[in-house]
């Protein structure tokens, strides 16, 4: 491992990686005859720890570069030991099902132990692309409580982190920043969230709100932080609800329940399927479990602050505080 | 893009769902009944079936939506659930199944028997209405889908409307399927007997055209970029090409295909809505009312031709016998179900020109056709050419500047320019800057007919087409057909699988264009 990289060599290799696409007989990339398209609609920084799982983050990666294609700069953080730096250049590329042209985005991975941690904001900046959003996307707990992290998300339009087993303090004051700020702990909400409004679009069910007085979330322990989010979010739109919040060793990530005046609306995820049951008529949609995959997904969709999110994570915290 | 409708509930109550987050949920369908007419159909089994199950599964409907088909055919809703249960299975084209989802949703699937003339099949339809909104808790909500024969529509409406079903605790609209009427007399007589029952605002119109994404598309394109908009016009432009070729025949539809034709079949609702979007006027919101009124005015300012400057600016066309990748392909004479003398347009083009300040002289030429080499639709906007040739022979063609809308297959933008060759002379030659739809957003698109369906269930009618725009086109096409229709031409006058007759190349040659190999 060389223990310096340039960002214009690197950059100077990205260009040769493109030019080499353009070269008449590139049979090893199977585009000689119709080219390749290049797509980029962001930069997206992915810091994580070298684990075993680091190529599982490949797949990831590559998986959403047809939805979201971007320059990616995913960085393996090697740990401690010497100073070391590394960089190579590649990039990948997808037929679209029934087209004629491969479809490529570029990738630098970079390897930095913690002794190169402070070399690389001024390594990653002049990398990212111009005039497009950088995504800073750190999977590495570790990294978080380091000050190389604070440089890193500044550099990018948004944040995400995933605070699952960690305290929301630390999410709430990345977002106190004024940057957008996206939590997987969160995005687990969504279809829960999504489904629960869908019981409320039926007048005579909105009309019922008001009669609604408990509101209880028991949680898988992992689901920690997603069920005080999913509470939070629910007592925005419902004040004064009294609430409970729980983990219970039976429940399948969360159940909601939603009770008052006669009215009774719960939520439950059975395998991959929501079941969701309004005065006692059920309702069953598809749930898949969501991987780093579904959520990226959705979070990349979404480059500005989140008013909705803002509001639940600043309830959540009043909600822990309250509690004690 | 139209909200649902506020709801009252008195001062105490909420009026709007404080769950929502636009920013995060797919627009969500309030709880209603969809009835299908003609639940039995091609339609129903191939399109609307397979576009409810799919928003079905992907969480989009509210938990009480129910379906009622109805048919003459007899039968009891498990063997109705069965039938679109197959249908489902066999026409979702990228949708997993999934039989527990499948489940929940065939709970909602009900059917009633009867014949649409028949004013008891519209009590027992009521009657069935009332028990599915009292055990579903719909709200009263109903949308009727005809996906009938045309002729069947206003005495639907009419069924409806005597048996009180047109006005409910719900909102009440009527989803109608093209065409809308052969003329523009039958098109106002239809819309008078739609009104009789359902207001203006409760008729939707259905043109799957404008559900595509790529057409929604133009819009962003046009009304979401600063650049684009200052070039939009007869000062840059020099013509637009609109193109909707098929490369199939009429696939059985000979009988149906015969009396309508394509100038009416495709020109007169698909290809003037795709013309009016890419040449209407930028609205003042994305409001329902706003971007309709502009697609209305677009087509209102389209010139009616004269009968020289139809025999000059419109070409018609029937395709003959050829034998295309080894397989002999019949003329449309031979096809079943049509006159060995039929005189139908299998293919049709026209040169129309826009009468405002933003388009005036510069031509749109449209042309549609069955047989054609490959299917493709697309808009090519021609730009003039650049004022002076400085490069003299390194000029090459001087090549236009192109820029080209596919709406399919293969969705996307390109934009056409000169650049110079490596090298040491001043060599200019073409290359493409493209954008491809599939590639930067490749998630799943929803078919036009989900997206159309979810509009129509919140109450959003943009991508409906309203009865002054069907008026204004079939203005515009009405005396084309006429004259075609009093002509007898030689047909047939192009090979399948050939890009046409002659006759359309003259009719741009005259102009010094060019029909673009798309």
């Amino acid at each position: 491992m060389t223990s310096t990289v340039n960002s214009e060599r690197v950059l100077r290799e990205l260009a040769g990686l493109w030019a080499s696409f353009g070269k008449p007989g590139n049979a090893d990339e199977g585009a000689a005859h119709a080219g390749v398209l290049r797509a980029c609609t962001m930069t997206l920084v992915v810091a994580a720890d070298d684990s075993p799982e680091w190529p599982a983050l490949g797949e990831t990666i590559a998986a959403l570069m047809p939805e979201h294609p971007a320059r990616a700069i995913p960085i393996r953080l090697t740990g401690p030991g010497g100073r070391a730096l590394s960089s190579r250049v590649f990039s990948q590329c997808w037929m679209p099902f029934g087209q004629r042209r491969q479809v490529c985005c570029e990738q630098v991975e970079i390897a930095a132990s913690d002794a190169a941690l402070a070399d690389l904001p001024s390594l990653v900046s002049p990398l990212a692309v111009p005039d497009l959003p950088v995504v800073f996307w750190c999977r590495s707990s570790r990294l978080a409580g380091m000050p190389e992290f604070d440089a890193l998300a500044a550099m990018a339009r948004k944040t995400i982190v995933d605070s699952q087993g960690l305290p929301l303090g630390g999410v709430a004051r990345l977002a106190a920043r004024g940057t957008a700020v996206g939590d997987l702990a969160w995005t687990r909400t969504t279809r829960w969230r999504e489904t629960l409004s869908q019981v409320f679009e039926n007048r005579h069910n909105l009309a019922r709100l008001g009669t609604l007085t408990d509101l209880s979330v028991a949680h898988s322990a992992p689901m920690a932080n997603t069920s005080a989010y999913m509470a939070a979010w629910i007592s925005n739109a419902i004040p004064n609800l009294k609430i409970s919040i729980a983990p219970d060793a039976r429940c399948d990530s969360l159940r909601v329940t939603l009770a008052g005046g006669g009215f009774r609306v719960e939520l439950e995820r059975h395998a991959d399927r929501l079941v969701v049951t309004v005065d006692g008529l059920a309702h069953c949609a598809n749930l898949p479990r969501l991987d780093d995959y579904s959520q990226m997904r959705e979070e990349l969709g979404i480059l500005r602050r989140d008013p909705v999110f803002d509001a639940a994570l600043a309830r959540a915290l009043r909600l822990a505080y309250a509690s004690g | 893009m139209g909200r649902n409708p506020p709801c009252y509930f008195g001062s105490t109550m909420p009026t709007d769902n404080p769950f929502q987050d636009p920013l995060r949920f797919e627009r969500q369908v309030p709880e209603c009944v969809v009835v299908i007419f003609g639940a039995n159909g091609d339609l129903t089994r191939r399109k609307l079936m397979p576009a409810l199950y799919r928003l079905a599964y992907d969480r989009r409907l509210a938990a009480g939506f129910a379906v009622v088909g109805i048919s003459r055919t007899p039968l009891s809703d498990d063997r109705f659930r069965a039938g679109m249960l197959d249908a489902v299975k066999r026409f979702s084209e990228d949708t997993t199944f999934d039989a527990d989802v499948w489940r929940s949703f065939a709970e909602g699937l009900f059917y009633v028997a009867g014949d649409i003339n028949d004013a008891g099949l519209y009590q027992r339809l009521a009657a069935r209405l009332a028990e599915i909104e009292s055990a579903r808790q719909t709200g009263g909500s109903v949308m009727f889908y005809l996906s009938t024969q045309p002729s069947q529509y206003a005495s639907a409406a009419r069924g409806l409307g005597a048996a009180g079903l047109g006005k409910g605790e719900g909102w009440r609209r009527l989803v109608v399927e093209k065409p809308f009427g052969q003329d523009l007399a039958s098109a106002r007589e239809l819309s008078d007997g739609l009104h009789e029952v359902f207001d203006e605002s409760g008729v939707y119109r259905i043109d799957h055209y404008l559900g595509k994404e790529t057409v929604q598309n133009i819009l962003a394109f046009r009304f979401g970029n600063g650049i684009f908009e200052p070039l939009w016009n007869r000062r840059y432009v020099e013509h637009v090409q609109i193109a909707a070729a098929e490369s199939i025949g009429v696939e059985g539809r000979g009988a149906y295909y015969q009396e309508t034709g394509a100038l009416a079949d495709m020109i007169q609702n698909h290809l003037l809505q795709v013309m009016a979007t890419i040449a209407m006027e930028p609205s003042a919101s994305f409001h329902a009312t706003s971007v309709r009124d502009e697609r209305s005015k677009l087509l209102r300012s389209i010139r009616s031709m004269t009968s020289d400057e139809i025999r000059r600016d419109s070409v018609p066309g029937q395709y003959g016998p050829a034998r295309i990748g080894g397989q002999d392909v019949p003329g449309f004479r031979a096809e079943p179900g049509v006159r060995p003398d039929s005189q139908t347009d299998t293919y049709a083009a026209a040169t129309f020109f826009v009468e405002n300040w933003r388009w005036a002289g510069v031509p749109f030429y449209v042309r549609t056709g069955k047989r054609l080499p490959k299917r493709v639709t697309e808009i090519a906007i021609r730009f003039n050419p650049a004022p002076l040739a400085i490069f003299g022979s390194g000029d090459g063609d001087r090549s236009p500047n192109l820029l080209i809308v596919r709406i399919q297959p293969e969705e996307g933008i390109s934009l056409k320019f000169l650049s110079k060759r490596p090298g040491s002379g001043m060599d200019l030659r073409p290359v493409s800057m493209d954008f491809n739809y599939g590639s930067s957003f490749g998630e799943r698109s929803p078919s036009a007919y989900e997206t159309l369906l979810v509009d129509a269930m919140i109450g959003d009618p943009t991508l409906y087409t309203r009865q002054d725009m069907v008026e204004a086109s079939w203005s515009v096409v009405e005396p084309i057909r006429n004259m075609w229709r009093e002509t007898r031409f030689d047909f047939p006058n192009y090979d399948a699988g050939s890009w046409g007759p002659a006759a359309a190349d003259e009719m741009l040659a005259r102009r010094g264009h060019l029909w673009r190999r798309p």
